[in-house]
């Protein structure tokens, strides 16, 4: 689904990532993991095409980032750390622009908004503006956005950043509830996160992948985070 | 196209609601009414030179103004993101700013149209001086508009975008000045940077091709430049 290959982003001198190879399969949540500065943003913002590559190639459903950028844009919902959304707007009003920006169709854009406030228990704020929402609202907006086209891959950066207890548990049952059904890439500093949200987890640190591991065969990923950092 | 439709709804209702957009509106019209009712009792000649010229400095002034949000905005409020990382071509996103922002200040100018009908009911003016002076306005709008969209797509800071705005039209106002100290041909290059030198002909019923693809190309030239600057990153 996913193909990072041998991709690097240098700044002038400073090397951001370098070197990263990875694949993910359909279907799967991958969590990247690193402290801050540690590429991971940087990796996932040349996915969605925010980003160039200074090297390497990245491809979503077979569609080169950079070639075909559109294609692969289609194919994906993309939740920035800071849950971005326009805040004079109302959220079904902010609903339909995102869905209309990426390209659902105006007949089918109804049902696709309905489909996602059912998803995201939207329902008791779609008609306010999302100025006046609280934090975790305007979360589920910033997924909401992402997901109204129905997109093959999910990348959320820090989706858990700034939330309470509860926001947290309900963000995690929501990614945790994609699997099988999307593709995630998902970006967290906080250890215990990734453990509980993904199936593998890649680690980063300086920039570079420093391995990629099966949850299932990870007990203890404090420990082996420690035995890499 | 059903894209820029989308962005320019989006971008119309920001700028429509903006207090900004309000407030710079009441102060053009304010001023731009105080100096034509002055002139026309003073003077009591039926034409709008005047007007023109006092317009052409409130543009200059007050564009930088209403262009300084434009991408400024987005970037600060993350929002940005959003759009570049849509299945959208960066020019739509560059057109829909521009044309919003095309609508407020011409919406200003149509509403100026009332002038050239005051003078039409109680005289008899020339009307090719009148046709050409607001034609010359709308090129020069598209043009200072164009300029300060580019500026604040370079930058997240609202008052810097207004200030680099404000500084390149007062910059190519009086550009020709420095031709007096240049050998030709050099001098004749500074001269028809100048924005002013390209404008008064239109004022007087004067319509060179040349003047108006002045602005046009200028127009062309910092919209595509706004589309790099997003593409570039």
């Amino acid at each position: 689904m996913v193909t990072f290959d041998r991709v690097t982003k240098r700044y002038g001198s400073f090397t951001a990532v370098r070197d990263v190879s990875l694949k993910v399969e359909a279907g799967e949540i991958l969590g990247l993991l690193g402290p801050n500065g540690s590429g991971k943003t940087t990796l996932i913002r040349m996915l969605t095409g925010y980003h160039s590559p200074t090297s390497g190639r990245l491809s979503v459903g077979g569609f080169d980032t950079v070639d075909q950028p559109m294609e692969t844009r289609r194919r994906i919902g993309y939740v920035p750390e800071s849950h971005p959304a326009y805040g004079h707007m109302r959220v079904r009003e902010f609903l339909r622009f995102m869905a209309s920006l990426r390209g659902v169709a105006p007949k089918a854009i109804p049902a696709a908004i309905e489909e996602t406030v059912e998803a995201l228990s939207l329902g008791e704020v779609l008609g306010k503006p999302i100025q006046t929402l609280s934090r975790g609202y305007r979360q589920r907006v910033a997924i909401g956005q992402a997901l109204v086209h129905s997109p093959d891959l999910l990348i959320l950066d820090e989706p858990t950043n700034g939330l309470d207890p509860r926001q947290i548990i309900e963000t995690r049952n929501l990614i945790r509830g994609l699997a099988g059904r999307r593709t995630v890439i998902m970006t967290s500093h906080i250890l215990s996160e990734i453990a509980r949200t993904v199936d593998r987890v890649a680690i980063m640190l300086r920039g570079e992948l420093l391995t990629v591991r099966s949850m299932a065969e990870t007990p203890d990923l404090e420990k082996l985070f420690l035995s890499l950092a | 196209m059903r894209t820029l439709g989308v962005l320019l709804r989006k971008e119309l209702h920001a700028t429509f609601t903006s207090p900004v957009a309000w407030v710079v509106s009441a102060v053009y019209l304010l001023v731009a009414g105080y100096t034509f009712s002055l002139s026309l009792f003073f003077s009591k000649v039926a034409n709008l030179t005047y007007i023109f010229h006092q317009i052409y400095i409130l543009l200059v002034l007050l564009v930088p103004v209403i262009t300084m949000r434009a991408f400024a905005e987005e970037r600060k409020a993350d929002t940005l993101e959003l759009l570049l990382t849509a299945p959208i071509r960066e020019i739509w996103i560059v057109l829909a700013k521009y044309l919003s922002t095309m609508a407020l200040v011409g919406g200003l100018l149509v509403l100026s149209f009332s002038y050239a009908l005051v003078l039409l009911i109680y005289g008899e003016p020339d009307m090719a001086p009148i046709l050409g002076g607001y034609l010359a306005l709308f090129l020069l709008a598209s043009l200072l508009v164009a300029v300060g969209t580019f500026w604040s797509s370079i930058t997240e800071n609202q008052v810097v975008a207004a200030s680099a705005s404000l500084g390149t039209f007062l910059m190519l106002w009086f550009i020709d000045s420095i031709a007096y100290l240049l050998p030709a041909p050099a001098d004749l290059f500074f001269v028809n940077l100048s924005i002013l030198g390209h404008f008064t002909p239109f004022v007087s019923g004067s319509l060179f091709l040349s003047d108006a693809g002045f602005f046009l190309t200028g127009t062309l030239l910092a919209l595509f430049m706004t589309t790099r600057a997003l593409a570039d990153r």
